[in-house]
């Protein structure tokens, strides 16, 4: 009898034939993540003039199927800040935790308060994915981070697994960056816009956005999460339903299966 | 000192002949000569209090801090030698950290205590180390919501048990650690020069019976701080506060300072009610002069 | 039940792993990840006499897809405080952002503690050398961005710099980056260093005489700049949105965003 750890709760070979032992690497070299495995689809989110709501749906797909449908995509940091997460699940996981780690170093600094406000949050996290791809073992993560600024006005800006920056008025990850962008830059196509943005209009924009992904996205739900991050703190609502779809354009749809047009 | 030159007070890890470390009895005295910490756990939460002795002028007010955030839900004070205590608690934060990476979730008031309790009792072990000159009160508030695994993405079985235990859990925590290695949880608990006066304070609180509430808590603190620093008036101190609620709370189940405009009232009622005190003393010495 | 073990069982059961033919790997497939990406964009740098001219849109792209419509390419470096305020230097990255920032994040450092230790600013050409050094360094994993250094030489000249991913440099006249590198900077060699002109009636084939290089004066190069975005706009999709301009003199750094197409 074999009493190695390698043997343990394995079927006997005498009795099953030869293990196929070939997955266990016994001594390969490390293996960095080459792609994302349990997936969440689009993050979207826009500023309007007291904060930034952001939306992400409750998802998690293991390619093409929709493995787990109650993951909460969207995390708070020190209430105050707000992070999105696209892509994989588990190195979202691994940032969650790594986060909640930064949140009680920053809380032994009982004096000030939280010193890391959503911008730095955001530099911080940026540097983190950046020196990651560097080392080519990337988090598989497209972010948006959420917030107040050092001046209490509203900061949105994105990170990905190359470490990629930018900030906008308006920001999607993965598919609504084609589908739902262009919805909500008609409302605030630049800076100055935002000031002219309501709390209650942002939250329609951006419910009306996870609608439209959810129509054209595969890889998409109908239960989602909702955040909306302003100077009194962050209001998170976690199983948000999709409310009054309306397919009645799928008839108009012609030229897809085994429709003759 | 009955110890002096028996020899058995040189080193931890000796008894003397009637079963006595005496290391850790010094440092019991050091613990004695300390600014006075208190904590109330009452039926809200926890609320720490520390008379912070002010040893210079130079000092800036309202810094060095002397109550400590271990994790988000909790919180330590201690009296006696304040460097030991710094090393307390760089300790008792390492442990903390330790327990979320490899249970991935915060660590119990009670864990923390008995794990720090474990570190104290090792340092009367050996000869090549001191005990800690301190006694510390950890304060703590563990969920009473279903607590969620570090990074937990989904909320888990909507029917069934699925692992989760029914009934009441969590609440908040007091324990209170002396150089020994001791600790016991208490209801209410007082270290350092004042503590006698303290505790009796403490008592006539009735705090087992889970009437008094967070915010009459830290009234209750900042006065039994001044009532125990009566004794004691020549010297300048400070009255530091922090305190944890639950989730519904006040501090959402953290443990924070109290904050500004409180600690203000607390410490305006606590300076009425002594010097109503005083009054009525004299009062007394008054009538028992006719 | 032996006889369906792949190996044969001599005494008693035995485990296998160690001596067990692994699935037959058919070559080597590998799917590697990439650590680079191209963000579009263009830069454009121009000495003149007594200024230079650093400029780029703010366009930031994903494939197709616009990021955002703001964001800069052009930095203020080595300065004492965040406003950089008092910067001598400017540098513009284009190509892939984060190794943009990061360089620039990085020169800028060095700037930095090189003023706080020699009590003065770096000067261009120390720069010069100096960033090509840690894009040198990086030869065998580069920063994948396209850098311009400028500044104001010992002279008071306007002087350009300009950077190959690797660290390859030279001192120019002007000179473009980035996506539209190759619509620009043909332009930029007939209206800054005039060439294919000649001064007419000097003759007939080699007869014919070139126009005089004369160092241009800033309006002229302010229209030159923009001109030159406002038809790189026109032919390539990854230029647009807005134009920032930077302009240093004796007198300090100037910076200005003026429109572009967003389409």
């Amino acid at each position: 009898m074999d009493h190695r750890p390698q043997a343990w709760g394995r079927p006997r070979d005498d009795v099953y034939g030869a293990y196929d032992a070939s997955y266990l690497q016994a001594n390969g070299p490390n293996q960095h993540t080459q792609s994302p495995i349990v997936t969440g689809t689009s993050v979207v989110a826009m500023k309007f003039k007291d904060g930034v709501v952001m939306a992400a749906d409750n998802l998690a797909s293991y390619g093409s199927l929709a493995r787990f449908t109650d993951v909460k995509r969207i995390r708070t940091f020190a209430d105050t800040s707000i992070i999105g997460f696209g892509g994989d699940v588990s190195d979202m996981q691994y940032l969650d935790r790594h986060l909640t780690e930064l949140g009680i170093d920053e809380a032994y600094q009982s004096e000030a308060g939280h010193t890391l406000n959503a911008r730095n949050l955001h530099k911080y996290l940026s540097n983190l994915l950046y020196n990651r791809r560097s080392k080519f073992d990337p988090l598989w993560n497209h972010l948006l981070v959420a917030g107040l600024d050092e001046e209490s006005r509203p900061f949105l800006a994105a990170a990905d697994l190359l470490g990629t920056t930018f900030t906008s008025p308006s920001l999607a990850t993965g598919f609504g960056g084609m589908l739902a962008q262009p919805i909500m830059r008609r409302y605030v196509p630049d800076e100055a816009a935002v000031a002219g943005v309501s709390r209650d209009q942002a939250v329609e924009v951006i419910r009306e956005c996870m609608k439209v992904l959810f129509y054209r996205d595969a890889r998409s739900l109908d239960s989602y999460s909702l955040a909306i991050v302003t100077k009194d703190g962050v209001e998170l609502r976690e199983n948000e339903k999709l409310e009054q779809q309306s397919w009645a354009f799928a008839d108009r749809i012609k030229g897809y299966g085994t429709q003759t047009v | 000192m009955t110890s002096i030159g028996t020899g058995y007070d040189l080193a931890n890890s000796i008894f003397s002949p009637d079963g006595r470390n005496f290391q850790v009895e010094y440092a019991v005295k050091a613990v004695e000569n300390g600014g006075t910490s208190i904590g109330i756990r009452c039926k809200d939460g926890v609320v720490l209090a520390v008379e912070k002795v002010i040893t210079s002028k130079l000092l800036k007010p309202g810094a060095n801090k002397r109550i400590a955030t271990i994790d988000k839900h909790l919180g330590v004070v201690y009296s006696g030698m304040v460097p030991d205590g710094h090393h307390f608690v760089d300790r008792a934060r390492d442990e903390a950290r330790a327990w979320r990476e490899t249970f991935k979730t915060p660590i119990s008031t009670s864990d923390l205590s008995s794990r720090m309790g474990g570190y104290l009792q090792a340092y009367t072990l050996y000869q090549s180390v001191r005990p800690f000159g301190i006694t510390a009160i950890i304060g703590g508030f563990d969920s009473e919501l279903e607590a969620p695994v570090d990074g937990q993405v989904g909320s888990g079985p909507s029917i069934g048990a699925g692992g989760k235990v029914e009934g009441k859990h969590g609440g908040p925590g007091l324990y209170m650690i002396e150089p020994s290695g001791m600790y016991w949880g208490y209801y209410g608990a007082a270290t350092g020069k004042g503590r006698q006066a303290a505790k009796a304070e403490l008592e006539k609180l009735n705090l087992a019976e889970g009437t008094l509430d967070l915010k009459q808590a830290v009234k209750e603190a900042a006065k039994i701080i001044y009532i125990a620093q009566q004794d004691n008036k020549d010297k300048e101190f400070e009255l530091e506060m922090s305190w944890i609620s639950n989730a519904d709370g006040p501090t959402k189940g953290r443990h924070m300072e109290v904050p500004k405009d409180l600690l203000e009232e607390a410490e305006r009622l606590a300076k009425k009610a002594i010097s109503e005190d005083d009054e009525e003393e004299e009062e007394g010495n008054e009538k028992m002069e006719e | 039940m032996a006889m369906f073990s792949q190996n044969p069982v001599l005494n008693g059961p035995n485990y296998s792993f160690a001596e067990v033919p692994k699935d037959a790997v058919d070559g080597l497939r590998e799917h590697r990840f990439n650590p680079y990406t191209d963000n579009g964009g263009s830069t454009l740098a121009i000495a003149g006499a007594d200024f230079a001219i650093m400029a780029g849109d703010t366009r930031l792209t994903s494939g197709y897809s616009i990021n955002t419509r703001y964001a800069p390419k052009v930095f203020k470096i080595g300065g004492t405080t965040s406003s950089q305020d008092d910067a001598n230097l400017l540098l513009s990255v284009v190509g892939y952002a984060a190794d943009g920032e990061a360089l620039q994040e990085r020169l800028d450092a060095i700037c930095k503690m090189y003023r706080y230790r020699h009590g003065k600013p770096m000067s261009v050409s120390a720069c010069a050398k100096r960033l090509s050094t840690i894009m040198y360094q990086k030869r065998f994993f580069p920063y994948y961005v396209y850098a311009i250094l400028g500044g104001l030489d010992e002279d008071g000249r306007g002087a350009v710099y300009s950077y190959d991913p690797v660290g390859s440099f030279e001192r120019e006249q002007c000179r473009a980056g980035g996506a539209a590198a190759s619509l620009i900077m043909p332009f930029l060699d007939n209206q800054v260093n005039f060439k294919n002109q000649y001064v007419p009636g000097t003759g007939v084939g080699h007869e014919l005489k070139e126009r005089e290089r004369l160092p241009l004066p800033r309006n002229e190069v302010e229209v030159l700049v923009k001109d030159a975005f406002d038809s790189a706009v026109e032919r390539h999709i990854e230029v647009g949105d807005g134009l920032q301009i930077m302009i240093i003199t004796k007198d300090g750094i100037e910076e200005k965003v003026l429109p572009l197409k967003r389409d």
